[in-house]
Formats: C-alpha cells, structure tokens, sequence
C-alpha cells in the first residue's frame, strides 16, 4: 500500500492551502463573516505580519513589533474555527470499483478527504475519521494536530473496501455517536435506497450537525460507455444482468440523472451540500470549485 | 420481367450478410463487474424490447437496401426480347409491310405504303450491324433473309401495294418462322400497317389471338403509318345481270357506291371498243352515305356477239384511287344449238322443252339463248352431231344399239345429252349402248297420283342449281306436281342432281369420256292426257318459271356455259372454257399492263387455266388471228374488303392481340422509345436505384437516431 503521501500532493496543497473550510454554524447570525468570529482570538495561530494600511482594524496591530521597528505591523492570524470535522468513508465493496480510471471511487474519496484532512488540521480545527460498512468499522477521535493528517491517511490507506453496505443504518449510527455539532463529510457511491439515506441524513442534520455530501462515482458509472453485449455483475450481491451495453445507455443515464437529481434535490432541501463527483474530474479542481463556492455562499 | 445481367443478382444473397452479422456478430456477453446494477435492472425490460424493434428495422431496412441494390444492378426491365447482351448486338429482325391496295391512301401527298417505306429505310438504318433482316410483305411466296443490310434497304424501296393481299396474321406467322430459323439472340418483328380492320379480321377473334400469342417470344412492334380519319369514296362489287348472254338480250349492270362521308360522286361506265378506247356508255350522279351504300345501275343494250369488256369509274380524286374503278367482262353469245329429238309428231312433243328453252318471243327479237332443231329418233342417224353442243333425247323410245354407239361416241368426244325419260322408255334400254349413256337401269314406274310428289332444290351445290340457290325456300315446286316418274338404279359413276320430295333422284348426271349425260327421270312433255297417263305438270302448271330455268340451267350446264367465269376477285384463277372445236395449243393472254404472254390450254379439261391474275384489270385472251381466231377475255377486281379504310383503335388492337404482348408506335421517335424499351425492357434501374437511396437514407436516418442517442448521452452530466 503506498503512502500516505501519494493522497497529498504538494500542488494539491496549494492549490486548497490558502481556502478555508468553514462551518456554516459559526458564521450564522454575524454578518461580518470571518472578522466577527465569536470565538476570535480563542484558538488563533499567528500566520504572518503586513504593513498596515489604512482601513485596517487598529486592534490588530502587533505593537510589540512597533516598539521594535518603530513600524505599525498588522498581525495576520489564520483563519480559526472550533469546527469538528468527521470524515466518513463508506468502505462498501463497491467503492472499490473503477472501469478505467487510475483511482478507484475509494482511492478519489481518500484523496478527497486527505485534503480535506489538510485544510481542517491546517486552519487548527480538529478532524476524525469513521469508516463504515454495514455498521462503523473503525473511527479515529478528532485532533488538530499536525500528526492527525499521518494518522488519518495511515489508518485509511490501510483500510480496503469490501463486503457490503448498509450506509443509512451506519448514518444513524454514527448521528447517534456524535455529541457535538460536527461537520460531517460523508464520501460515499451511495448505491443503496435512496430513501432511508435520505432519512439518515435528515437525521444528521437534525442532530445540528454539518453535513457535505461528497457523491462519488466512477466515471463508468456516469458515462455508461460500454458497447455490445456486457453481462453486468454487481459486485456486492451477485446480481447479473445482461444487456446490450450500446442501446442501453440512454436509458441508464437517464436514470442515473434521476437518481442524482433525487440527492440534490433532498440534500437541497434539507441544507445539505451535495456535491456529485465522479473519478474522471480533477478532485482536486472539483474540491477547489466546491470550496469557492463555499465560501461565497457564507 | 427479365433481367440484363440475371447473374448480378445473385448478389441479393448479401442481403445474407447483415443477418450473418446480426447472428454471428452477437458476440458472447462480456462479464464486467458493474456496482451501479440497479439502474440497469430498472430499465431492462422496456429496452430490451425497444432494441429488439429497433435491431430487426435496420436490419430489414440495410438487408432491403442490399437486395435491391442486386436486383438494380442486374438491370431488371419489364420486357426484354434477349437474354443477355447490350443493345448493340445484331437482331434478327422482319419488316413485314402490309401491302395491301388500302396501303395506297394518299396522304398529305404521301401513299401509306411510301410513309412505310420511309420508316422502315430508316428504321433498317437503325439496325445494329450485321443483324438479319427480312423484308416480307403480304404477297403470297417464301419469307427469307436479305443478303446484307443493303439488299433489304433495296427490297424495301421497291416495295408496292399487291391486289392480293394475304392475311396480315399469315404473313405475320410466316416471318415469325422466318426469325425462329435464325441464330441470333434477339428478334424482333416490325409491322408495318395503317391498322385498318380488314387487315385483322378474316377470321376469329379468338383464333387469331391464339395465333397471335405464339409470336410473343420475339419483340412485336406494330407502326402504324395509318391515317386517323380516311376520306375514301369507293365502288363496290360489280353484279351482271349475267356473264353470258345472247345477243340483243338487255344487259344490266350495278355496283354500289361507299364512302366514308357524305357527298355526291359521279359513277361513269365504260365499254371498251374493238380498238381499245373506252366509250362511255353511262353517267350517274350518286348521293353518298357512309352508313349505307348506294347503289348505282346501268342498262346497256346493243351488244353485238363476243366478248366485251369495260370499266365503271368513280369521277374525281380521293385519297384511294385503287378502289375508284371496277372492271368487267360480259361475252354475247350466238344462240346455242341443240338438237331435239322426238317420236313423232316430234315438234309438239318436243314443243314443251323447246318453248321452255327458246320462248317464242325471244326467237322472234334474236334474244333467244338457244337455237332447238328438232328431229325425231329416225332422223338422228343423219345428224352430224358435232355441230350440236348438247342433244336432248326427250321421251326417247327404244334406240338402236348403232344409234346408241353414235350417241355414246358423240358424249365421249366431249357432247352433251340430256335424256327425259318417260312413257316410251322400255327395258331394251337396258342393252350395252344405252347402259353406257344412260345414269342406271330402268327400274319400275314409280307413280304418286295424289300429286303429293314434287321435285326439291335446297342445299345442292351442284353448279347446274346455282341459280336456284339464292332462292331457295321460294321456288314454288309443290304447284307442279309429278305423278310417275322412273326409279333408277344408279351406276357408280352416276350421281343425283336433283331430287325429289321423296328423296329419288329426278336428275342424274353421268360423266362419259369427256362429255356428260343428264338424265331426268320424269319427262318434259305437255301432252293432253289422261289424269291416269300423265306423269308430271312440270312445264304446264301456272306461270311454270321453275320448269323454265331448270330447263335453261341444265342446257347451260350442258354446254358448260356456267362453270366459267369472267369476273374474278384479284388473285383467284381464272378458268376459261374453250370449245373444243375452236382449241389452240397456246393462247396469248394480254393483262392490265399491256404485257401479254403465253399460256397453253388444257385440252383435256378444254380450257385455258391463267393464274397469274394479281393485277386488277381486264384481261385479254386471244389465239389464232382476227378471223377464224378466239379473243376472249375476263376481269380481275380488287376484293371490296382490300380498300377498306376503317381503322381498329387501339383497344381493338390489343383484344385482337389478346396476350400477345407488342409495341405500337408512330413516329420515329416512338420507335426509337418503343424499340429502346423493347429491346432492353422498361429499365427499372431507375427506379430500383432510387428506391435504394431512399432505403439507405431510411436506415441512415434511423440509425443515427438510435445511435446519435448513443453517441450523445455520455457526454451528459
């Protein structure tokens, strides 16, 4: 098994280093966003210095560093938050699946979550794991530390996806686990009952918790592009199917489409981020775009 | 429907090809291992079926497009006359022209027959190099291939119109045998023909289809070079009041007069003199109608003895002169001798049959036919009976056997006799001489004294009766009653002429050597008897007419005055009986043209048999100089039906034709169209290929539907 490393990588850093994920919980109610933070000054970690301009809020100038240079210096604190995050990996067999990608959904999802992983640890919040598959398979307590990114990417790059899953039972579960508000990521194909998914998840949001609901598809699973005669094989129950991959497409993608839009819909309606990804997109690119948009909605 | 390359379409066995495909090409399923099944297994059904339909249309469609594509190529046609080769190759081809005397209409300057010519010189032009041609037109003769192309454009330029024209379906049948004999691959038969009705139906509709329908292997093309609406006035057939007459016996002469619209027409006749020149010897102004013919007569009298010829003449020009003059022959004869012999008192005797054959009124005016001598049986042996054409023994009593061989040798040498049995007759007849004369021995006296015998003439073709034919039904026999005659027993080669009701002959003929014998089997006499001795009331019944012609008939058959004629229709034989005393051994026979030539008689049948009679005209028959010579003569006619101008359409056309499958065309052009498509067929390529476009286009369309959809949706998110 690689490295914990091969999910990090360094142009991956930069590109997500310099975003933020916040929780929308925090920001409720104070319209000045970041600045107005309740909790400012409360778990800060000094970033850097700049000169002051104009404009600045003077109670940010370091004057110890005006005594010293006789120069007014704004202190630049990164950005902090109390947030507890939880990644939650679906570790169901057919996680593990690709057609023709280099990842696998599960190998995206790790990619996805190990930079995720970053960007919480990075901004000092502390991030857990859970992995489930028809119940919680294992689960690291959240930490802010450095080490926690190694330890999270260590246990999950240990982990293989296999066995079945019963993802709605394993949601209850883990909704039923969390004491605190947390934010929720949850990486997972989803291909159960939609319905009491669906439910879990309200179930989550319920709690007060923060849900962002990576969907993961193989690129395969999307497009459809298979000709001829296949016979399908699901790889959790066994189930064949033969068809005529070529005249079937259509009406696969147009239920696929059904299908994403039931999620996007309910997760919509329920405040949910959902967001729809399969394994031919940059997740990196994908992640960035999701985190921009983030940002400006809150 | 034929094919031009019949090979090619074996390729609809590619149509094969996309099935193969379907089936074989249904390759074995890939196993690949698919988490998201359940969206697949929504939908399973619902597409099955819907690929399923969508499979077998293309499927139909593209096998369609490669059947049709093989069926294009192999160049079907709905008719073609060969098998395989390219419009180029050599046909054996028939010109066959109607040349029948219609053919002379005359036509925006243009005789039919000259259209004809012009098209088919082309037409020959046309023809694919060495092809076979044969010309024929409707004379009579032997159909053969033209040596080159060349002869047959010389054959066609000096075609001309035939007053004998056969039957277009024989000439038709006889060219079609003509093609069979030939080689070559394809055969075509050109009719050339103005369609008019008397070409096609001389006979049975229904037998000329038949016959008709056997030509159908070869390319029929009929050009019609007919014009639509002929104007045409037209003389029918000339009727003589007789063909033979005495002389200063009044002379009628009638014809009809046709048209096919309405006008006056002058009709002129014409004698021709002793120098040749015509004299116009009557005028009348016709009106004519085209549903009825008008008829037209004339009265010529005078005619001094021989033979006379003439013409009647339709005054002015139409556009079928062939049928504007009709010719004729009439011969004044001096009157017949016949000797009458008789037992004494002979004249009164013979009075019945002599006032029967000679009325007292015509001997007094010279119009009598027949010149009687009477003598009785005692006389006969000083009679030179050469001189006498026929002798009539009426009532003869027993003869001697000396008068018998006389008369026996008289018949061999090619005299007539007529023997009126009656009362006298005795079995001595029986005797050698007169069983050589006589039709058979003598039976018993068959006797009928209730009048309820009569003699009957009906169906009997004999010529002595052909008078009575056209009156049969209305001869009023059963008023002249005949109480007793003889009953014969017939030798072999006699036979009855005429009967009675009960069915026993009243006449026998005998054939002797060259002469004939008639022998009646009730006498002729008007003796004043008693009502047990009479024997019949033949000659003095009222108004005896029958007794009257039977009498003239059977004397002129005697004589052999009725077996010839001097009319005929163009192309039959002419016969002409010649006395055996005036026989030449050759006899110089002048036609129409002016061109004569020489023609032995038969001397056994004593006449002179001329066959060649195609042209219509008077023809001249002469032998042995100005005196002492004979110069006779007789008329040909075209037949009334040859000039018939009526025109069949072309639905009659194709009833006539029944099956048969032809080509009717009018102008080059047409040909040029009817032979192209004839040759090759209606070419369905065309078509075939367009229909493939729109197969393709079809399948194209529809499979990129399906397959657009296909092609599309991955890229969806």
């Amino acid at each position: 098994m690689a490295t914990a490393e091969k999910y990090l990588k360094p142009e991956v850093i930069r590109q997500i280093g310099r975003l933020d994920l916040r929780a929308q919980f925090i920001v409720k109610g104070f319209l000045q966003g970041l600045h107005a933070s309740p909790y400012h000054g409360f778990s800060v970690e000094f970033s850097e210095h700049r000169k002051y301009t104009p404009g600045d809020n003077p109670q940010d100038i370091d004057w110890l560093v005006y005594a010293k240079t006789d120069k007014y210096y704004i202190k630049k604190f990164e950005a902090e938050t109390n947030i507890t995050g939880y990644l939650v990996m679906d570790l169901s067999r057919s996680m593990g699946y690709t057609y023709r990608q280099e990842l696998t959904k599960f190998d995206y999802s790790i990619c996805l979550a190990a930079a995720l992983c970053y960007l919480m640890i990075h901004q000092q919040d502390p991030v857990g794991l859970i992995t489930f598959d028809e119940k919680i398979k294992s689960s690291l307590p959240p930490r802010s530390k450095r080490a926690q990114l190694g330890n999270v990417l260590s246990l999950l790059s240990k982990l293989k996806p296999a066995g079945e899953t019963a993802i709605a039972k394993s949601l209850v579960q883990i909704a039923a686990m969390l004491r605190h508000r947390s934010l929720l990521m949850l990486f997972s194909d989803l291909l159960a009952d939609p319905e009491p998914i669906i439910k879990a998840l309200r179930r989550l949001r319920h709690g007060g918790h923060d849900v962002i609901l990576f969907h993961i598809l193989d690129e395969a699973e999307v497009s459809f592009p298979f000709d001829g005669v296949v016979e399908f094989e699901e790889p959790e129950t066994h189930a064949k199917v033969q068809v005529d991959a070529g005249g079937f497409r259509a009406d696969y993608l147009a239920e696929m489409d059904s299908f994403r839009d039931t999620y996007r819909r309910e997760c919509f309606q329920s405040g949910i981020d959902y967001v729809a990804l399969d394994t031919s997109m940059q997740f990196d690119k994908a992640l960035l775009e999701y985190l921009v948009n983030r940002q400006a909605r809150y | 429907m034929d094919f031009v390359n019949p090979a090619l379409l074996a390729g609809a066995a590619a149509a094969a090809a996309p099935i193969i495909l379907h089936l074989v090409m249904r390759q074995q399923p890939r196993h690949l291992e698919f988490p998201a099944l359940r969206f697949i297994q929504v939908r399973q059904d619902a597409n099955r079926r819907r690929l399923k339909l969508r499979h077998i249309l293309l499927l139909l469609l593209r096998c369609a497009a490669v059947c049709l594509l093989a069926a294009a190529l192999a160049r079907p046609s709905v008719k073609a006359s060969g098998v395989i080769g390219d419009q180029e190759a050599p046909v054996a081809a028939a010109l066959v022209f109607d040349t029948a005397p219609r053919m002379d209409y005359r036509h925006q300057n243009q005789t039919r027959l000259e259209v004809a010519r012009d098209i088919g010189l082309w037409l020959a032009g046309q023809l694919p190099p060495d092809s076979q041609v044969a010309v024929i037109d409707s004379r009579h003769g032997e159909a053969a291939f033209q040596v080159d192309l060349g002869a047959a454009h010389d054959r066609i330029k000096r075609l001309e119109t035939v007053a004998v024209a056969r039957p277009l379906v024989e000439t038709l049948e006889q060219s079609a045998e003509q093609l069979r004999k030939s080689e070559l691959e394809r055969k075509e038969l050109y009719v050339f023909t103005d369609l008019a009705q008397a070409a096609w139906k001389r006979q049975g509709t229904s037998t000329l289809a038949q016959r008709l329908a056997k030509l159908d292997e070869m390319g029929i093309y009929i050009i019609d070079v007919g014009v639509e609406k002929p104007q045409n006035f037209a003389l029918g057939e000339v009727h003589l009041s007789s063909e033979v007459l005495p002389r200063s016996r009044p002379w009628t002469l009638a014809c009809e007069v046709m048209a096919t619209q309405p006008g006056a027409r002058v009709v002129q006749a014409y004698l021709v003199d002793s120098e040749g020149k015509p004299q116009k010897k009557g005028e009348d102004t016709v009106e004519a109608d085209p549903q009825t013919p008008r008829p037209v007569e004339f009265a010529i009298g005078g005619l001094e003895t021989g033979t006379h010829q003439g013409y009647l003449r339709l005054v002015g020009s139409d556009g079928l002169a062939a049928d504007d003059r009709r010719w004729f022959t009439v011969e004044v004869k001096p009157p017949w001798p016949v000797l009458v012999v008789a037992s004494s008192p002979s004249e009164a005797r013979a009075d019945s049959l002599t006032r029967a054959l000679a009325p007292p009124g015509f001997r007094r005016t010279g119009q009598a036919r027949w010149d009687c001598q009477v003598v009785s049986p005692q006389q006969l042996g000083q009679q030179p009976l050469e001189s006498f054409p026929a002798v009539a023994l009426v009532d003869p009593p027993p003869l001697s056997e000396e008068m018998w061989s006389k008369l026996h040798v008289y018949v061999q040498d090619g005299g007539s006799l007529a023997i009126f049995l009656g009362p006298s007759a005795q079995p001595p007849y029986n005797g050698v001489g007169g069983q050589e004369l006589l039709a058979g021995a003598l039976g018993i006296q068959a006797r009928f004294p209730d009048g309820n015998l009569h003699v009957v003439t009906g169906n009997e073709q004999h010529p002595m009766l052909a008078r009575f034919r056209p009156l049969r039904g209305s001869v009023p026999w059963d008023a002249f009653p005949v109480y007793r005659h003889w009953q014969l027993e017939p030798v072999e080669q006699a036979a009855a002429v005429l009967n009675y009701s009960n069915n026993r002959p009243a006449v026998l003929e005998r054939v002797v050597g060259k002469g004939r014998v008639l022998t009646m089997t009730t006498p002729v006499e008007a003796r004043d008897v008693s009502d047990d001795n009479r024997w019949n009331r033949l000659p003095v019944g009222f108004e005896p007419w029958p007794f009257v012609m039977l009498m003239d008939q059977m004397f002129q058959y005697l004589v052999g005055s009725t077996d010839g004629r001097l009319n005929y229709a163009a192309g039959e034989t002419a016969v002409l009986r010649i006395a055996s005393a005036r026989q030449f051994s050759t006899y110089l026979v002048t036609t129409p043209r002016g061109d004569s030539f020489r023609q032995s008689a038969d001397a056994s049948e004593q006449s002179i048999v001329i066959t060649g009679t195609e042209r219509p005209g008077n023809y001249r028959v002469r032998a042995g100089g100005a005196s002492g010579g004979i110069d006779r003569g007789f008329s040909v006619n075209i037949p009334v039906e040859a000039s018939d101008l009526t025109r069949l359409d072309e639905q009659q056309l194709k009833q006539i034709w029944g099956e048969a499958d032809f080509r009717l065309a009018r102008s080059r052009e047409q040909i040029d169209r009817e032979v192209n498509t004839g040759r090759v067929g209606r070419e369905l390529f065309g078509l075939l290929i367009a229909v493939v476009a729109l197969v393709l286009s079809a399948e194209h369309v529809l499979s990129n539907r399906f397959y657009r959809e296909r092609a599309q949706q991955p890229g969806r998110r």
